[in-house]
């Protein structure tokens, strides 16, 4: 099964711009992401707390549609599915 | 309405809007929230098209680590208020509007009156608490809020219309924690330059605002791509639960 996952602005930089994940049967949204962030332990920690939980102002996208992080657990990907996970930027 | 030396200003954009749209501007008081990175660009553009007042809030003093994205703020002015610099430019750009500068810091206790009578507020603030508060302030006053934020080569847009938007809190219910961030003038060039368009757009009651929509733009892969954004019913800012009361003043 393959999802696609894009980051945006600082999550881009330490993680590429847009992947395809393949997956198993199953798996949740935070396992996915949980998934592909490990090839950069910055990144990976940018996006999950100590206790492996979506830092409180990361935003979770699937297929355009908003997540809330409350909800992230019950969410099983499909394949296809695209989602998109991002930080607010700051700066003015 | 306008003088000779106005229509020889607005030529060029009369010929796309007209008098009528011209004179929505030129009626219109816009409230810039920051004279920096965001707010330079913004209130230089806004200025040269017209808007019949433009109030500047900010806090700070020019400093020569400012200068290579605030560009209402020349060499010359580093030390100088930011909130001076700032009027002296825009009344030289175009002495035919009206400039308000306060310089203050944008707090819970100030904002509602700071923003006063203003027909809408950009947001060209670098920090979440400070963005909160005028999202609350366009939310009693149900006045639009043109949102704009940066960091590096990143930068995202939106706009939020009380009572038929998702507002700021909705779309981002949390603040990412402060830090210093890297930035290069040509970001807020581009995303100030969003908002201004937004501005104009909402003041000619023209073409689509970008609202629900989160513009969000990468300068480095030259990529800009939207993601739809909807009300939260659960809303902590503007939720059925929040007591938000029109501002009566």
């Amino acid at each position: 099964m393959k999802v696609k996952v894009r980051f945006f602005a600082r999550f881009r930089e330490l993680l590429g711009t847009e992947l395809i994940a393949e997956v198993a049967e199953e798996t949740t949204l935070p396992d996915l992401i949980k998934q592909v962030a490990q090839k950069n332990i910055e990144g990976h920690n940018a996006i999950f707390d100590e206790r492996g939980h979506f830092r409180e102002y990361v935003i979770l996208m699937r297929n355009a549609r908003r997540i809330d992080l409350a909800d992230a657990e019950k969410n099983i990907v499909d394949d296809g599915d695209d989602i998109a996970v991002f930080p607010p930027v700051a700066g003015g | 309405m306008f003088s000779e030396r106005e229509r020889e200003r607005y030529k060029r954009q009369m010929m796309l809007f007209g008098d009528e749209g011209q004179v929505q501007l030129k009626k219109a008081h816009i409230f810039v929230a920051g004279a920096g990175g965001l707010g330079s660009p913004v209130a230089i553009y806004l200025a040269a098209a017209g808007i019949g007042t433009l109030t500047l809030v900010d806090r700070d003093v020019v400093e020569r680590s400012n200068l290579n994205r605030q560009i209402l703020h020349y060499d010359r002015d580093t030390g100088r208020k930011k909130t001076e610099s700032a009027e002296e430019k825009l009344c030289a750009i175009n002495p035919d509007i009206r400039i308000r500068t306060i310089d203050t810091t944008i707090e819970e206790k100030n904002a509602a009156d700071l923003v006063g009578k203003a027909d809408g507020i950009v947001d060209a603030m670098d920090n979440y608490p400070a963005r909160y508060l005028l999202n609350t302030v366009a939310l009693r006053k149900k006045i639009p809020l043109f949102h704009g934020a940066i960091c590096g080569f990143y930068g995202q847009a939106t706009t939020i219309v009380p009572g038929q938007t998702a507002c700021l809190a909705c779309i981002f219910p949390k603040a990412p924690p402060e830090e210093v961030l890297p930035v290069v003038g040509v970001t807020p060039g581009i995303i100030g330059m969003v908002q201004a368009t937004e501005v104009l757009k909402y003041l000619l009651k023209s073409g689509e605002l970008l609202t629900n929509r989160l513009f969000i733009w990468d300068g480095m892969q030259a990529h800009a791509e939207e993601i739809s954004m909807e009300r939260n019913p659960r809303c902590t800012a503007c939720g059925p639960l929040c007591e938000i009361q029109g501002d009566e003043t």
